[in-house]
């Protein structure tokens, strides 16, 4: 078992092993992770996987150069290597007097991240949980003909930091989730569906409703065709609409706006959206699966309201960004491995629900499509706003669900697509760290043949 | 990196309960990145990478674990849970005797990155920054350019009696500028990649992949909106291959076919494609993102003819989806890395030049959409459902080239538009990129001749309102 006393004692040592090597300052980041996944097929266990995944990453700076190196190998020479590295590169950039350390948060938040069901429950247990969603997905339609992987996975996960102003800090956390991907069909026609649940807790986790909710997205879409081009009224499904969120979370950090790449650079105290949008970055949200004590560099994590009725109110800043603005860290420095330098980025990143429920938005809706899928959603330009994507979704006619649709795309431009929402759902649901309820936007180009 | 004494003790203690294979891959991987934006270099980063995969296979199941602890009780400690996750009993015949397996094709890599210092490696981005800002250094608003190179040694060794050792050294440099004009902003992207060491920068100078990218992102200032609706598609030779990779490659994966996830399942020997179509996978071509000597299941790498004059002749293998078709791995079981199983994936995958002058192809237009350049691109393997994007095209009317426009996409069904291939030009054009399948990522190139494709759903915003008075 893991002494969390000693891989501290690790990360300090690694910090003043670059000290003495010369570094001005140095910072040592150790993750130390316990993973297991079970993948399982028409009853069948086809993929058991267990693994140990522990690294380090150091930065320095020295005169206002920052370098970085990690390493695997938790072993003195290779600390002592990295360290020798990460003086080496930080010669190779440009010195910014802004690359500095943070000192210790005031006060770190409390948080329950850690469930030691996760770790304690048998492995049979976690399976028969996969192998129930894939049930439940057969029991929901018999036209559920193939599912293409039906998972579940969990994470032990260690997170510490020390560095050589004062911080020496550590969490644990829990991870558990459980996603399915599988085909319904018709004669010649197939369609699929997919659903996904991240938890930290592991009785939070419902499989059976994943499973219905797979097979309830692939069933609809049976016998879907495309339409013919038109300009018309779209409404995006939760799972649509994070997705467009998650397009805005890049251009929201300072650091896309400090390097002019950012579609809201010089746009703070105005309209960026329609009035009833509230976008949100909660770094300490119960339950939170982004959520934890403190950011890649050791900052206490915080709730900002990023966009309020429509106003961009700030951007999100890490302890770099930060001072060039002279203003304190938001708690948002990302990182997504031990191997990578921290950034800046998004924790629990949602928009706020608003009060209809999904069947009141599409019936008061006249004519127009509710958008299901998206492919492509990599290809939008994020400094641009501009996107094109393929998509899938069902027929508005009449202010209800008709025929489904396929073969179609939609573009525009992001910023656009937040002025024009004219409807929030009371929906609000989470795919990781993205949530959104269901969106309406009043115009759209829908491309077809 | 590690003894086959102690390879053959953890493979036979993984198979302790009995099993039909296991194999371990042990890998190290050491990467130096550098990227600069706003002018300045602003990180250089390196660092090393160790660990081992094992795996046991048993039916049609498969027990994986891994460990970056790469010290022998560690090692033996993944032995004894992927064995006790077996629950068979009988042991078959295995074969430790660990033979070096031959390979088809070798590489050479003139110039290993671990050998040039990191300040050549930061003048070449600093070099490429310039240039791309000397493009118009009023217009061009910022430039971000990145390099990157991996050397990957990996010592793969199975029961079936295989041993074999490879390095695959990999290097990338990409430039990304951004114009803006008032309230319009622009990207162009640039990059090139390929199984090479720091050589591949004197044939793909940063400078001039500097100034392509800042030219692109100055000329997309100008472009019109894309239409929107369905047009005949001109794909430009030097485009790249992303539609291949999307509308065909993946569904040629045996793992997607044997799930019946592709529209090809079951559809070997018939006609899947246009005549005009002949493709192929092959990571055995030199100085390619996609190439490799041996797969990371150790098979070696070989040429594979997937459909052949429009006539599907095979699936993209690894060890065990050819098992299930009665068949030898064709050397297409690739991993990310020793965190990740292997899986049927592409390597250089492209469609066979033709015979006709792009020129003519062209000329063959009255209305339609030019592509010059592809982006990235995704595909519904069930469905066959693609959809790509566009980063540099053109409206062709009357058979020349029109003027510019942005916000493309194409949507189409692979199957179909395969069949849709009217015309096949002499000339070839790879692009690089990372395809990600499974939550894995691995290099990969592809490459397509210029095509004539009778018509494909562009996505776009114009809604063209003559499109009746065309028809009248």
């Amino acid at each position: 078992m893991l002494d969390e006393q000693v891989l501290l004692n690790l990360a300090e040592s690694a910090c003043k092993n670059a000290k003495l090597a010369g570094a001005g300052e140095a910072e040592a980041y150790l993750s130390y992770n316990r993973e297991f996944s079970a993948e399982v097929r028409e009853g069948q266990t086809e993929t058991i996987k267990v693994a140990l995944d522990r690294g380090l990453g150091l930065r320095v700076v020295k005169n206002g150069k920052v370098g970085f190196a990690y390493t695997s190998d938790l072993e003195k020479a290779s600390l002592k290597n990295i360290a020798d590295q990460a003086i080496a590169n930080a010669r190779e950039t440009a010195a910014d007097p802004y690359r500095i350390f943070p000192s210790p948060s005031p006060l770190y938040p409390e948080l329950e991240l850690y469930d030691s069901a996760v770790v304690k429950t048998p492995v049979e247990t976690k399976i028969d949980l996969a192998k129930a969603m894939e049930e439940a997905a057969r029991a929901f339609d018999p036209r559920v003909k193939i599912i293409e992987s039906s998972n579940y996975q969990d994470i032990e996960a260690c997170v510490l930091l020390v560095n050589s102003k004062g911080i020496k800090n550590s969490y644990r956390a829990t991870y558990c989730g459980v996603n399915l991907s599988l085909v319904a069909g018709e004669g010649e026609d197939q369609q699929t569906g997919f659903a996904m649940d991240y938890r930290l807790r592991f009785d939070d986790l419902d499989a059976e409703k994943i499973g219905r909710e797979a097979a309830f997205r692939a069933v609809r879409m049976l016998g879907a065709k495309p339409v013919s081009t038109r300009e018309t009224t779209v409404l995006f499904d939760p799972y649509v609409a994070a997705g467009f969120l998650d397009l805005l979370g890049p251009a929201l950090t300072a650091e896309a706006v400090q390097k002019g790449r950012s579609l809201f650079m010089g746009k703070v105290n105005q309209p960026v959206a329609a009035l009833t949008v509230n976008i949100i970055d909660d770094g300490i949200m119960p339950g939170g699966i982004a959520s934890a004590p403190f950011d890649g560099e050791g900052v206490q994590m915080s709730r900002k309201t990023l966009i309020e009725e429509g106003i961009l109110k700030g951007y999100l800043h890490n302890t770099y960004t930060a001072a060039k603005e002279n203003g304190a860290s938001t708690g948002n420095c990302m990182r997504s491995s031990y191997k990578s330098a921290p950034d800046v980025g998004t924790t629990n990143f949602f928009i706020q629900p608003g009060v209809y429920t999904p069947d009141e938005l599409i019936n008061s809706t006249g004519n127009g499509i509710y958008i299901t899928e998206v492919i492509g959603m990599h290809t939008a330009n994020p400094i641009s706003g501009d996107f094109s994507v393929g998509a899938a979704g069902i027929l508005i006619e009449n202010g209800q669900l008709t025929k489904p649709v396929r073969g179609i795309a939609i573009a525009g431009n992001i910023q656009e697509v937040f002025q024009q929402i004219d409807g929030i759902g009371s929906d609000l649901i989470f795919f990781g760290g993205q949530g959104s309820p269901t969106l309406r936007i009043a115009r759209m180009v829908v491309s077809g043949h | 990196m590690i003894d086959k004494k102690t390879l053959k003790t953890v493979l036979d203690l993984a198979l302790a309960n009995g099993g039909d294979f296991a194999d371990i891959f042990v890998e190290k991987k050491i990467t130096t990145g550098i990227s600069a934006e706003g002018g300045k270099i602003e990180r250089v980063h390196s660092g090393i990478d160790a660990g081992a995969g094992l795996r046991v296979l048993a039916g049609d199941m498969t027990a994986y674990a891994y460990t970056n602890d790469l010290g022998k009780e560690s090692l033996l400690e993944i032995a004894r849970t992927v064995g006790r996750t077996i629950k068979t009993t009988d042991r078959k015949e295995y074969n430790f005797d660990l033979r070096k397996v031959k390979p088809v094709v070798d590489f050479s890599f003139p110039e290993r990155p671990d050998k040039v210092e990191t300040s050549r490696k930061a003048e070449m981005v600093e070099s490429a920054d310039k240039a791309t800002r000397q493009v118009n250094s009023e217009l061009i608003k910022q430039v971000m350019v990145g390099y990157g190179d991996v050397i990957q040694q990996v010592t793969i060794a199975n029961s079936a009696g295989d041993y074999v050792e490879d390095e695959r050294i990999r290097t990338r440099f990409l430039v990304h500028a951004v114009a803006g004009d008032g309230a319009v902003i622009q990207t162009g992207y640039e990059a090139a990649g390929s199984l090479a060491g720091f050589d591949l920068l004197k044939r793909y100078p940063p400078e001039e992949l500097g100034r392509k990218a800042g030219e692109r992102a100055i000329q997309m200032l100008s472009a019109k909106p894309a239409p929107a609706g369905k047009f005949p598609v001109v794909m430009s030779g030097e485009a790249g291959g992303t539609m291949v990779h999307e509308a065909c490659g993946h569904g040629l994966e045996a793992d997607l076919v044997q799930k019946k996830l592709s529209v090809y399942a079951g559809k070997m020997g018939e006609q899947v494609a246009s005549k005009e179509a002949t493709i192929i996978d092959d990571a055995t071509l030199s100085d390619r993102y996609g190439s490799y000597r041996f797969d990371d299941e150790g098979t070696p790498s070989r040429k594979v003819v997937l459909i052949e004059d429009g006539i599907l002749k095979d699936y993209l293998y690894d060890r065990m989806t050819a098992g299930r078709d009665g068949k030898s791995s064709n050397g297409h079981g690739r991993r990310e890395s020793y965190q990740h199983k292997p899986i049927p994936r592409m390597g250089n995958t492209f469609i066979a030049p033709g015979k006709a002058d792009p020129e003519k192809i062209i000329s063959q237009i009255k209305n339609g959409l030019l592509v010059k350049k592809m982006g990235g691109g995704q595909v519904n393997t069930t469905t066959g459902d693609f959809v790509f994007d566009v980063a540099e095209g053109y409206l062709i009317v009357d058979g020349q080239v029109g003027p510019m426009v942005r916000g493309a996409t194409l949507t189409g069904n692979g199957p179909e538009v395969l069949k849709m291939l009217e015309m096949v030009g002499r000339d070839l054009g790879f692009t690089i990129g990372t395809c990600g399948k499974d939550g894995q990522g691995v290099p990969v190139s592809d490459a397509q001749p210029t095509l004539l494709i009778r018509e494909l759903i562009v996505g776009g915003t114009q809604v063209s309102t003559n499109s009746q008075i065309r028809r009248i």
